[in-house]
């Protein structure tokens, strides 16, 4: 009875084969099968970021980081290092980051992997200093018209000005 | 591919090397050689020893107990070699990329390498975390020639 069973198993596994099918799927020559829930990697619309630097604080691994120089403020976006967990979506006050359902990330030079967006600063009117982006300060100042009189101050002078003018108010001479 | 590739036209034999990571690029690794996916169509077949390599698969961010054991991995593959640095951890240290225990990704292992003279010949960096087994033959793929590189670099003005 063996003997037989045995003789007849390729005969069987034709069978399931033939039902079965094939199963390989024939992914770099057709569309890879991507669940809705998929995260990929992120695109950031330039016309969009203010840089403000809400995703540089949340993104978990620092693939956004910000490089700073004497006047540009540099949004550095590493694919290699991002973990694609959408955090920067989800902080964006302007909403400029966007997940795409790419994944197609493989490259060969490291420079690739690197996307850059390039932010002017702005400049205080009392010294010279250089603070936020131009951008930021005009979405401040959408926001709370309040700030009109500081606007174009640092941080620095602008708590200057601002005790001046209470010992001013209050005592009557600027107290040094 | 560069010319110095010319000899890996034909399958590619790797070698997978955990260098500390947490098991679910491997994973990946093995869904990519199920038959479902099955990397095998393109000759890709996993070896026991360095020494029968083509490649390496880096897995993990490289810690400092696997570093040795690393680098000597690495010199004892055979020339041309190429380094596959799998993962965000693979390729730039991703979440790891600052803790005091590991060196932070490939890019400070390929310096490591430079100065004990170990050449390597290529290297393909496959971000993901982790990659999904289709980001793998993709990246196959592409050492063999059969796609086009589609992630670039880009640098764009705000205002």
């Amino acid at each position: 009875m063996n003997f037989i069973r045995k003789a007849v198993k390729p005969a069987e596994l034709l069978i399931i084969a033939g039902k079965t099918k094939r199963v390989t799927v024939k992914y770099p020559f057709e569309k890879p099968i991507l669940s809705p829930e998929f995260r990929g990697s992120i695109e950031i619309n330039h016309e969009k970021c203010i840089g403000c630097g809400a995703c540089v604080n949340a993104c978990p691994p620092n693939a956004l980081e910000f490089v700073e120089s004497s006047d540009k403020r540099t949004l550095r976006y590493n694919i290699g290092r991002c973990i694609f967990c959408w955090r920067c979506i989800d902080v964006c006050p302007v909403n400029a980051i966007t997940g795409t359902r790419n994944f197609e990330l493989a490259t060969n030079d490291p420079l690739d992997l690197y996307s850059y967006i390039v932010h002017s600063k702005t400049k205080c009117t009392s010294c010279s200093k250089t603070g936020e982006t131009v951008k930021m300060r005009k979405y401040i100042m959408q926001r709370s018209p309040v700030t009109e009189n500081y606007i174009n101050n640092c941080p620095d002078c602008r708590r200057e000005k601002f005790i001046n003018a209470l010992s001013v108010r209050k005592v009557g001479f600027v107290a040094k | 591919m560069p010319s110095k590739l010319e000899s890996i036209k034909k399958s590619i034999w790797v070698f997978h090397l955990n260098t500390g990571s947490c098991n679910a690029c491997d994973i990946e690794i093995l869904d990519a050689l199920t038959p479902f996916h099955d990397a095998e169509r393109f000759g890709v077949k996993l070896v026991g020893t360095p020494r029968h390599a083509d490649a390496i698969l880096l897995t993990g961010p490289t810690t400092l107990e696997a570093l040795p054991k690393v680098i000597n991995a690495i010199e004892a593959s055979p020339r041309p070699r190429i380094l596959i640095a799998l993962g965000s951890c693979g390729s730039s240290g991703g979440i790891w990329h600052d803790t005091y225990s590991t060196i932070g990704g490939v890019n400070s292992l390929l310096k490591i390498l430079k100065e004990r003279g170990v050449d390597v010949d290529a290297i393909y960096y496959i971000p993901g975390c982790p990659v999904r087994p289709e980001a793998v033959l993709y990246a196959i793929a592409l050492i063999k020639g059969i796609v086009e590189k589609r992630v670039k670099s880009v640098v764009l003005n705000a205002e």
